[in-house]
C-alpha cells in the first residue's frame, strides 16, 4: 500500500516539514507524558508533592490499587458512554450537515444556529441542563413527572448520554459537512439526469464521500466523551452518583481531590493502554490510515 | 500572480499582528524599579463584585503607602480551582505568597509541609497571636507550636428562619434540639409549606450535618490514627438526616436535587419555616426574596438527635470552625511583604470595613467584641464562639468526600422514600474502609 | 433557486424543513433557555423558573465588574486565532508530507496521532505545569503566565487533531495539478502555498474552528498557566459559577449573561468564515 504513495525519489521528500510539528509534540506532550509514567510509579501525594522527586518509588504498587478502587467500572461507564453518545450523534450531525448543503435564503444562520451547543462552554451548558433537570423543574414540568431524578440514581446515566449528544453532534455536523465540499458537482448532477430519486442517491453517491471523514469523526468523537471530565463534574458534582462515575471523574477526584498523583497518574496510564487497544483495532478495521483516496 | 501576492502580504501582516499581541505584556511582570510585588490568592467574590473591587484598591493603595510594595490580587473561582493552583504552585515551588484558604482546607495545606510555620517573631509581624479570637485559631495548625493559618475572617453556620411561619404554627422560640427541630418541622409543613430547607445534593452540606451530629453525640469521627464512622452515632446522624425528606416528609421532595444555592432559594420564597446551614453570606440572596424582612438566624441545635440533653462526651458544636485563614507560602521570597499584607487585612478597622462590604465576621477579637451589641447577629457571634474545629488530619479531605459520598448514593433510596438502616450501614462501611485507609496514609 | 440547485438538492424538500426545524428547535429550547435565565434574577433561575417573573437586563451590565470578562475575551481572541492558524497551517504541511510521501514510521505516525487524541488533559495537567515551571526556573524562559505560553500547550493538543482532518481530505484530492506544479519546477513549499492551501480551505476552515474550540473552551489548563493579566474567557466564566461557601447563590443570571456574549465572538468569526466552508473544490477551479 505505501508503495502507491512513492513518487518522488527519496532524496526529494520533504520529510524536514514534520519537524515542527513533531518538535512541539515532543515538546509538550512526549516528555510530559514520560513524567506522569513516572508519576505512575512514585508514591507521590500531598505529602511528598513538595519534594516530589525525592518522592518514594513503588514501582506497580499504584497500578495494583487502582484495580480495586472502581477503576474497571469506571472505564466500562465511560467506554459505554461515549459509544453510545457517538452512535445518536452520527446520524443527526450528517443529516445536519446534508439539510444545509444546499443554499437557500437563511441558511447562514441556521449554520450558526447549529453550531452554538458547540460553543458555549461545557460547564454552561452543564449548569443549564442541571438546573433543567432538577426534580421541580423545567423537564419534568413539561413531561408531567414530577420527581423524577435525572441526576442521581440509574437515570443520570441516560441524562449524561443525552446531554453529550446536544452538545456534541455539531462536532460530525462540521465534519460531515466539510467532506460534502469534497463531492464534485459534476457527481450530482451526473446522477441528477439518471433520475436517481433521493435515497440510492445519497447512499450510492453521496455517503461514499463522507466515509473516511465521518469515520475519523466517529473515532475522535468517542474520544472526546471518554476525556469529557467538566459536563459530568457540573451536572452531578462531585462525589459522582456511582451511575456516572465516568474514569475522567475518578482520575480528577483522585488526583485533586484526595490528592493522590500517583495512583491517579497510574490510573490514567491505564485507562489510556485500555482505551488505545480497541483504537488501533478499530483503525485497522477501518483502514483510515493506510493510504486510500476517501471514497473513490 | 499578483493575488498571490497580496494574499501572502496579508497573511504575514496578520501573522505579525497575531505574533505582537502574543507576545504583548506576556511575561507576568514583577514590576519595576525598588516597588516588589506580592502576590495574594483570594476567592473571587461574585455577590459584591464591585465593592469587592473597591476593596482591593483600597488594600493595594494602603499596602503601596507603608511598604512601596504593590499588591496583586488574583481569584479563584472555586474550592476545586483553588486546590489545582496551590497543587501546581507547590510542585513548582512558584506561585502566590499569601493564599486565603477555607479552614477545613488547612489540615490538608499543612500536610504539604509548603507553608510558613508561625513562630513567636511571625506572629509578632502580624500584630501578635492575641489579636484574634481564640476560637479562630482551633483549626490553624495540630497544636498551638505548629501552626500555619492565620484567621482571616470566620463564617459560623448558621440556621434561618421564617419568623412569620414560626408564628402563625404557634412556634415560640427556635429549636435547640435536633428532636425539637424535627418536631416542629411537622408542625410547618402544611400545603405548599414546608417545614425545612435542606440541601440534599451539595458536595459539602451532608458532612456537615453527619459531623456536627456525632461530635455532639461524643463521636469526633477522627480517634487519633483511627476513623470511627462505623457508629451508632453516625448512624443515627444519617437517619435523621434522611428522615426528613424520607418518612418524615418534612421537606420538599425536589431538596434530593438541591444544592445549597438552590435550598436558598428555596427559603427565599418564604414557604419553608427554616433553612438548615447558611451563613451571613447568604443575608443578600434573602433579602432578595420574598421572605425578605421576615426571617432571622438561630444557632443550630446543640443536642444530638433521640436525645433531651447531650450526654457527658458530647460537645456543643453549634458550628464547624468556619472560615478563612491566610497562608505564607514558604517558597516566597517576599515573606516579610506577605505579613506585612497580613498584618493589614487583620487590624480591627479593616476587618470591620470587611464585615460591613462582605458580611464575613472579623477574626480580630477587638473587631468582633465591636460587634456584640448588634442583635440579629446574636446568634452568629454565639455560633462563631460555640464553633467547633475538624479533626486536624491530612486525611480529613478524604473522610469529607467519604461521608458526602454516602449521602450522595443514598439519594435515589430517598427519593423513594425509604432507606433501610441496613443500606446506610452498608455504604457506612464503604466510608469507614476509605477514611481508615487516608488516615493510614497520613503522616 | 436555480434549476442546478434544485437538480443537486440531496434531500427532498418536506424532509429538509422537517429535520431542520427539529434540530433547530433542540438547539434552541436549551438555548432559549439561557437566554430568559439571563434576563431572569438569581433567585428566580436557583428556583426553577423557566418564565422570569420580572425582567431585567441588569446582568448584562454587571458582568463587566464581576468578572475581568473583557481582558479574557481579547486573551481568548488572540490566543485561540493564532492557535486556530498555526494548527491548521502546521497540520496541512504535516497532513500533506504524510500523505503524498511514503517513508519509514509513516503508519506509526498516523497511528501515534490518533493515540495522542486519547491521552485524558488531567494527566497531562501536573507534567506540563512542572516543564513550563521548570523552563523559567532553569532557562529563564517565562513561559506560565504569558500567552504563548498557552498557545504553545493549545497549539500542541490541537496539531494531531488539526493533522489528521488534513490528512482525510488532502486524500481525496487529485494529485493532477501539483505534478503539473512540480513539471514546472515549483517546489514543495511554492506547492503547499499556491495549490494545497488553497484546495483544502474548506478543511482548513474546519481545522481551524475545533482548533480555537479547543483553546475558547479550556479551562483546566488556562486556569493554571495564565496570570490574571492573561486569563481567558473560559477563565473569567468561571468565576461566575462560583458560590461564596455556606450558602450565597451563584450568579446564575449574569453566567448565562456571560456565557452568551463569549459565545456570540465565536459565532460571528464562524459567520465570518463560513463562506470558505463551501465547495473548495470547485472554487479552486478543479474538476
Amino acid at each position: 500500500m505505501p508503495g502507491r504513495a512513492v513518487r518522488a525519489k527519496a532524496k526529494e521528500r520533504p520529510l524536514w516539514l514534520l519537524t515542527p510539528g513533531g518538535l512541539l509534540m515532543v515538546l509538550v506532550i512526549l516528555i510530559p507524558l514520560a513524567l506522569a509514567l513516572w508519576i505512575s510509579l512514585i508514591d507521590l501525594d500531598q505529602y511528598t508533592l513538595r519534594r516530589w522527586i525525592e518522592a518514594p518509588f513503588i514501582g506497580l504498587g499504584n497500578y495494583t490499587e487502582a484495580f480495586s478502587s472502581g477503576l474497571l467500572h469506571s472505564i466500562w461507564i465511560s467506554v459505554s458512554f461515549a459509544v453510545l453518545s457517538t452512535v445518536a450523534t452520527v446520524p443527526i450531525g450528517i443529516a445536519a450537515a446534508l439539510v444545509t448543503q444546499n443554499a437557500y435564503r437563511g441558511r447562514g444562520l441556521v449554520r450558526a444556529v447549529f453550531l452554538i451547543p458547540y460553543v458555549l462552554p461545557s460547564f454552561v451548558v452543564a449548569t443549564v441542563w442541571r438546573t433543567m433537570l432538577q426534580p421541580d423543574g423545567v423537564v419534568n414540568e413539561w413531561l408531567h413527572r414530577t420527581g423524577t431524578l435525572w441526576l442521581s440514581g440509574p437515570h443520570s446515566y441516560w441524562t449524561l448520554i443525552l446531554v453529550e449528544i446536544w452538545a456534541a453532534w455539531p462536532f460530525i455536523y462540521l465534519m460531515a459537512l466539510a467532506a460534502l465540499q469534497s463531492v464534485d458537482h459534476e457527481v450530482h448532477e451526473a446522477s441528477a439526469v439518471d433520475g436517481a430519486t433521493w435515497w440510492p442517491k445519497l447512499r450510492s453517491v453521496i455517503l461514499p464521500y463522507l466515509r473516511g471523514p465521518v469515520l475519523l469523526a466517529c473515532l475522535l468523537a468517542t474520544l472526546n466523551h471518554i476525556n469529557n471530565f467538566t459536563l459530568p463534574f457540573v451536572l452531578f458534582g462531585s462525589p459522582a452518583p456511582d451511575d456516572v462515575n465516568v474514569l475522567p471523574m475518578i482520575v480528577y477526584v483522585t488526583s485533586f481531590q484526595s490528592l493522590r498523583f500517583g495512583l491517579s497518574a497510574a490510573m490514567a496510564v491505564l485507562s489510556l493502554v485500555l482505551i488505545a487497544i480497541p483504537l488501533f483495532v478499530y483503525l485497522r478495521a477501518v483502514r483510515l490510515d493506510v493510504h486510500e483516496e476517501g471514497g473513490r | 500572480m499578483r493575488s498571490g501576492r497580496m494574499r501572502l502580504a496579508m497573511a504575514l501582516t496578520g501573522v505579525t499582528t497575531l505574533v505582537a499581541a502574543l507576545a504583548a505584556c506576556g511575561g507576568g511582570d514583577d514590576g519595576g524599579g525598588d516597588g516588589k510585588t506580592l502576590n495574594v490568592l483570594i476567592g473571587a467574590n461574585t455577590q459584591y463584585p464591585e465593592e469587592f473591587a473597591a476593596w482591593q484598591k483600597t488594600i493595594s493603595d494602603k499596602f503601596k503607602a507603608q511598604t512601596g510594595a504593590t499588591v496583586k490580587f488574583e481569584q479563584f473561582a472555586s474550592a476545586n480551582d483553588e486546590l489545582t493552583k496551590i497543587q501546581t504552585s507547590v510542585v513548582s515551588g512558584s506561585g502566590p505568597d499569601v493564599y486565603a484558604v477555607g479552614t477545613t482546607f488547612t489540615p490538608t495545606a499543612y500536610s504539604t509541609g509548603a507553608f510558613v510555620k508561625m513562630g513567636d517573631a511571625e506572629w509578632q509581624k502580624v500584630g501578635g497571636k492575641d489579636k484574634f479570637n481564640p476560637a479562630t485559631l482551633g483549626i490553624s495548625g495540630p497544636d498551638a507550636s505548629n501552626q500555619i493559618g492565620i484567621p482571616w475572617v470566620s463564617r459560623p453556620f448558621v440556621m434561618a428562619y421564617n419568623t412569620e411561619l414560626l408564628k402563625a404554627a404557634g412556634i415560640a422560640k427556635p429549636a435547640t434540639t435536633w428532636d425539637e427541630l424535627t418536631q416542629q418541622a411537622k408542625q410547618l409543613t402544611k400545603g405548599d409549606q414546608y417545614g425545612l430547607a435542606v440541601a440534599y445534593k451539595d458536595n459539602f452540606d451532608p458532612w456537615k450535618f453527619v459531623w456536627g451530629m456525632s461530635v455532639q453525640a461524643g463521636n469526633p469521627l477522627v480517634d487519633g490514627k483511627t476513623a470511627r464512622l462505623e457508629d451508632p452515632a453516625v448512624l443515627k446522624a444519617y437517619e435523621t438526616y434522611f428522615g426528613w425528606l424520607a418518612t418524615d416528609k418534612v421537606v420538599d421532595p425536589a431538596a434530593v436535587g438541591w444544592t445549597n444555592p438552590q435550598a436558598v432559594a428555596a427559603f427565599a420564597k418564604g414557604k419553608t419555616g427554616y433553612f438548615l446551614l447558611t451563613t451571613t453570606t447568604a443575608t443578600n440572596s434573602l433579602d432578595q426574596g420574598a421572605v425578605k424582612g421576615k426571617w432571622a438566624f438561630a444557632l443550630l441545635p446543640t443536642v444530638p438527635p433521640g436525645a433531651t440533653s447531650r450526654p457527658a462526651n458530647g460537645v456543643e458544636a453549634a458550628s464547624i470552625l468556619s472560615g478563612d485563614n491566610l497562608l505564607v507560602a514558604d517558597y516566597s521570597k517576599n515573606k516579610d511583604l506577605a505579613f506585612e499584607y497580613v498584618k493589614l487585612v487583620t487590624d480591627s478597622e479593616t476587618q470591620l470595613d470587611y464585615y460591613q462590604k462582605f458580611g464575613n465576621l472579623p477574626a480580630n477579637a477587638a473587631a468582633l467584641q465591636s460587634l456584640a451589641s448588634d442583635q440579629k447577629l446574636a446568634p452568629v457571634t454565639e455560633a462563631a464562639q460555640k464553633s467547633v474545629a475538624t479533626p486536624f488530619t491530612g486525611a480529613w479531605g478524604d473522610i469529607q468526600l467519604a461521608l458526602t459520598n454516602v449521602a450522595v448514593q443514598s439519594l435515589p433510596d430517598l427519593a423513594k422514600g425509604s432507606i433501610p438502616p441496613a443500606t446506610i450501614s452498608t455504604r457506612l462501611a464503604d466510608a469507614q474502609k476509605k477514611a481508615q485507609s487516608a488516615l493510614d496514609r497520613a503522616k | 433557486m436555480s434549476a442546478s440547485a434544485e437538480a443537486t438538492r440531496l434531500l427532498p424538500r418536506s424532509l429538509l424543513i422537517s429535520i431542520t426545524t427539529v434540530l433547530v428547535a433542540v438547539v434552541l429550547l436549551p438555548v432559549g433557555y439561557i437566554v430568559l435565565a439571563s434576563l431572569n434574577s438569581d433567585v428566580g433561575v436557583a428556583s426553577g423558573e423557566f418564565w422570569p417573573s420580572s425582567f431585567s437586563l441588569n446582568s448584562y451590565d454587571k458582568i463587566w465588574t464581576t468578572a475581568d470578562l473583557s481582558t479574557g475575551i481579547v486573551n481568548s481572541l488572540i490566543v485561540c486565532a493564532a492557535t486556530a492558524i498555526a494548527s491548521a497551517l502546521l497540520g496541512t504541511i504535516t497532513a500533506y508530507v504524510l500523505v503524498r510521501y511514503s517513508f519509514f514510521g509513516r503508519l506509526t505516525i498516523l497511528r501515534g496521532l490518533v493515540g495522542l487524541q486519547s491521552i485524558p488533559g488531567t494527566l497531562m495537567l501536573l507534567p506540563v505545569f512542572v516543564l513550563f515551571s521548570s523552563a523559567g526556573n532553569y532557562l529563564g524562559l517565562t513561559v506560565i503566565g504569558t500567552r504563548w505560553g498557552l498557545f504553545l500547550a493549545y497549539l500542541t493538543f490541537a496539531l494531531p487533531f488539526s493533522t489528521w482532518v488534513m490528512v482525510t481530505y488532502l486524500r481525496g484530492l487529485p494529485r493532477e495539478l501539483e505534478e503539473a506544479a512540480r513539471t514546472d519546477g515549483a517546489s514543495t513549499l511554492v506547492i503547499l502555498w499556491r495549490i494545497i492551501f488553497p484546495l483544502s480551505l474548506p478543511a482548513i476552515v474546519v481545522a481551524g474552528i475545533f482548533a480555537f474550540l479547543l483553546g475558547w473552551n479550556d479551562v483546566l489548563f488556562a486556569s493554571v498557566l495564565t496570570r490574571p493579566e492573561t486569563h481567558t474567557a473560559a477563565v473569567a466564566l468561571q468565576v461566575f459559577g462560583s458560590a461564596q461557601e455556606g450558602g450565597a447563590l451563584p450568579v446564575y443570571s449574569q453566567m448565562m449573561a456571560a456565557a452568551l456574549i463569549c459565545a456570540a465572538p465565536v459565532v460571528l468569526l464562524y459567520l465570518i468564515f463560513q463562506r470558505y466552508l463551501v465547495g473548495g473544490l470547485t472554487a479552486g477551479g478543479v474538476k
